[in-house]
């Protein structure tokens, strides 16, 4: 009978898994969270407890025999929060621990390309971000960014802007996620985030945000208008939060 | 004048400017600073044209001492004036940073005055920036040709790239158009900035610690189709200023008709696809090992609009086409059209654990449409039967979704043409490479 696992969704969780896969000898099917499993009669279901020091061990023995690298790369697939993403980095490291440091320049083999691909796509997105975050000044000199970014980035964009804006205070709000990245001036923590207040705005924040706004519109050269580049380069799903397009 | 009225005119003024990078650069943030840069630069939004928008681009002022007839902010021209006070730029360009709507500041200006004049209120403003508010974001200033040997070298050490602005291809344009500039004055600060920059290479050997001038590199920009120079004299033009000056980028922009003159072309539209071609010739210059002399020659003179320069530049060799994928060196993998730098490293990463055949090309995300005409897999060949030249390219062309827009053809007249002969001597001091920006 073929096996699936199941994990609890976290990090530690996935790792887990993937321990408890090597070490009870199974190979399971597949690698499951909990809420994406559905019963099935001729499955058989085995939900993996989080442990943090099974987890550990797979995290430095991938340091170790394989490569920081790909560490990344999984860290990374783990948060496209695609359904088979356990599957896929359950097979990857598989062939990781068999070819060593090398695995990651076997670019023909499926269990790699998969990985990759999905790692391109979070790298892309996340630079986007880097450039489509905006910030507002709230009241007590606090700067916010909503987001609602594909994938689960926030904590990956944060330090650019630790580096950046060393001296403020901001959050970087994924709204659609209730998370953010909150910085006080000297560290940066990931949090849940309820917002039921409306936000309060700085005295200055409309001056500069029309200031933008108007500066958009002026740069734009009219004999070479071309609203199907714009998109191709600026997916409409990033406008919502953009100051400038929503003048 | 309110800050708004100004920033409308002076950014409407500066949007011809097509220099957008904010790359190159590695600037750290300071203890109690604002800002950094990234080494490959972000684009931050994309206008209505769908060019980036990294940098806070905008002209100090628009009051110009100067005619040129290409030039929307020429003397004569009746529109509305304004200058900024280095203070309001300061300003401007931290809390639209803070907000991260903008990478850094591109500080621009036509000659107000004089050319020292306008150049000092530059300075001050980077000064002010670096200095008073500790701002270690990007910063890109324009150089004002005739302005002090002194005070171009002090604003590069403010700044993160320099640039001047060599506009029209040759001086007979140039006598054409700006009769009152001189190619020399042009010149000179490029000299100037690539002097002190290889001198500063030296100087950072020896010192860690010695201050950086214009960490990301010198860049200019050239219009295209304002003059009847041909393609081929513009891409000498830009292949020696890579080797002789070692800029970073020269940029490429279609002349939009802004003015009638009798020296003008009259064009209806931008020549966008043919700005489009002298990019990926540039592209080809510097990331793929081509000279200009390969892609265009004298009987020749001109890109296909069709074909894009590499495919046509193999279509013209097709003796050394075919290659094996799993056996060409590098070098080669580059020039079969449609593999770019990614394309190629990858194929040389992936063929050292398995020899590779066509689906695995297509797995990797190499693009097959072109390059399958010039390559063969493990022996075996994907392209038309028969290795006909004709065949290839109608295939080519008809593929491309290029075809689908009209190219814009100028009849471009053999001039008597003098590329700038200054820049064609041999530079006297060796320049040692700058990593290259990709």
């Amino acid at each position: 009978m073929k096996i699936y696992y199941t994990y609890d969704g976290s990090f530690d969780g996935l790792l887990t898994a993937i321990y408890e896969a090597y070490y009870r000898r199974e190979k399971p099917e597949k690698i499951l969270l909990e809420e994406d499993y559905q019963e099935n009669l001729f499955l058989k279901r085995v939900h993996i407890h989080t442990d943090r020091e099974k987890a550990k061990r797979v995290y430095d023995s991938i340091k170790s025999k394989i490569s920081n690298e790909s560490l990344k790369n999984i860290f990374y697939t783990y948060l496209s929060e695609l359904e088979d993403l356990g599957t896929w980095v359950y097979q990857y490291l598989k062939l990781g621990w068999k070819i060593g440091k090398h695995i990651d320049l076997n670019l023909a083999d499926d269990r790699v390309l998969v990985i990759h691909k999905i790692r391109l796509k979070i790298d892309r997105e996340k630079h986007l971000m880097l450039g489509l975050i905006r910030f507002r000044r709230l009241q007590g000199n606090i700067y916010y960014a909503p987001i609602e970014p594909k994938f689960n980035i926030v904590g990956l964009v944060a330090p650019h802007f630790v580096d950046r804006l060393g001296e403020e205070n901001w959050v970087i709000h994924d709204v659609k996620r209730g998370i953010g990245a909150v910085y006080n001036g000297e560290e940066w923590i990931i949090r849940d985030i309820d917002l039921e207040a409306e936000l309060e705005y700085g005295n200055d924040e409309f001056i500069y945000q029309k200031l933008w706004q108007e500066y958009f519109k002026s740069i734009a050269i009219k004999n070479r208008i071309n609203p199907k580049l714009q998109k191709r380069n600026m997916p409409m799903r990033y406008w919502r939060y953009l100051v400038e397009k929503n003048g | 004048m309110e800050l708004l009225d100004k920033l409308k005119i002076l950014a409407d003024a500066a949007k011809y400017d097509v220099s957008c990078s904010s790359s190159g650069s590695t600037r750290k943030n300071k203890k109690g600073g604002l800002g950094n840069s990234h080494v490959s630069g972000i684009c931050h939004s994309w206008s209505d044209d769908g060019r980036c928008i990294s940098l806070l681009k905008i002209l100090f002022t628009n009051y110009c001492i100067y005619d040129c007839a290409y030039c929307v902010n020429r003397a004569s021209n009746d529109l509305p004036r304004a200058a900024f006070l280095p203070e309001e730029v300061m300003n401007l360009t931290i809390n639209f940073y803070r907000r991260n709507y903008i990478e850094g500041l591109f500080l621009s200006s036509t000659i107000y005055k004089s050319p020292n004049y306008t150049m000092e209120l530059l300075l001050e403003t980077v000064r002010k920036l670096r200095e008073e508010v500790n701002f270690n974001g990007y910063i890109h200033l324009k150089a004002i040709p005739g302005a002090d040997k002194v005070l171009i070298e002090r604003a590069g050490e403010y700044v993160d790239r320099m640039s001047v602005n060599i506009e029209l291809p040759s001086t007979k344009g140039l006598q054409l158009l700006a009769p009152q500039k001189k190619r020399e004055e042009i010149i000179k600060p490029m000299g100037i900035i690539t002097s002190r920059i290889t001198q500063n290479i030296v100087e950072k050997r020896k010192f860690k610690t010695a201050p950086r001038f214009v960490p990301a590199g010198q860049s200019t920009q050239l219009i295209v189709g304002a003059t009847n120079d041909n393609d081929i004299n513009i891409l000498t033009l830009s292949e020696a200023l890579y080797n002789q000056f070692n800029l970073k980028r020269v940029y490429y922009s279609a002349y939009v008709p802004v003015a009638t003159h009798p020296n003008l072309p009259s064009i209806s539209r931008p020549p966008l696809l043919r700005e489009h071609r002298l990019y990926q010739a540039d592209w080809l210059l510097r990331f793929y090992g081509f000279k200009a002399k390969e892609l265009l020659s004298l009987s020749n003179p001109n890109f296909d609009e069709k074909l894009d320069p590499k495919c046509d530049w193999a279509i013209r060799n097709m003796d050394l086409f075919p290659v094996e994928i799993n056996r060409a060196e590098y070098k080669m993998l580059l020039r079969v059209p449609g593999v770019g730098v990614k394309s190629a490293k990858r194929i040389i990463a992936a063929r050292r654990f398995t020899p590779l055949d066509y689906d695995d090309l297509k797995k990797m995300g190499i693009v097959l449409k072109r390059a399958r005409h010039f390559i063969t897999c493990r022996g075996k060949y994907y392209g038309e039967r028969r290795l006909n030249t004709d065949t290839i390219r109608n295939n080519i062309i008809l593929n491309s979704n290029n075809n689908k827009k009209k190219g814009i053809s100028d009849e471009n007249q053999l001039s008597i043409f003098s590329l700038f002969p200054d820049i064609l001597l041999p530079f006297e001091e060796k320049i040692t490479k700058i990593t290259g920006e990709l």
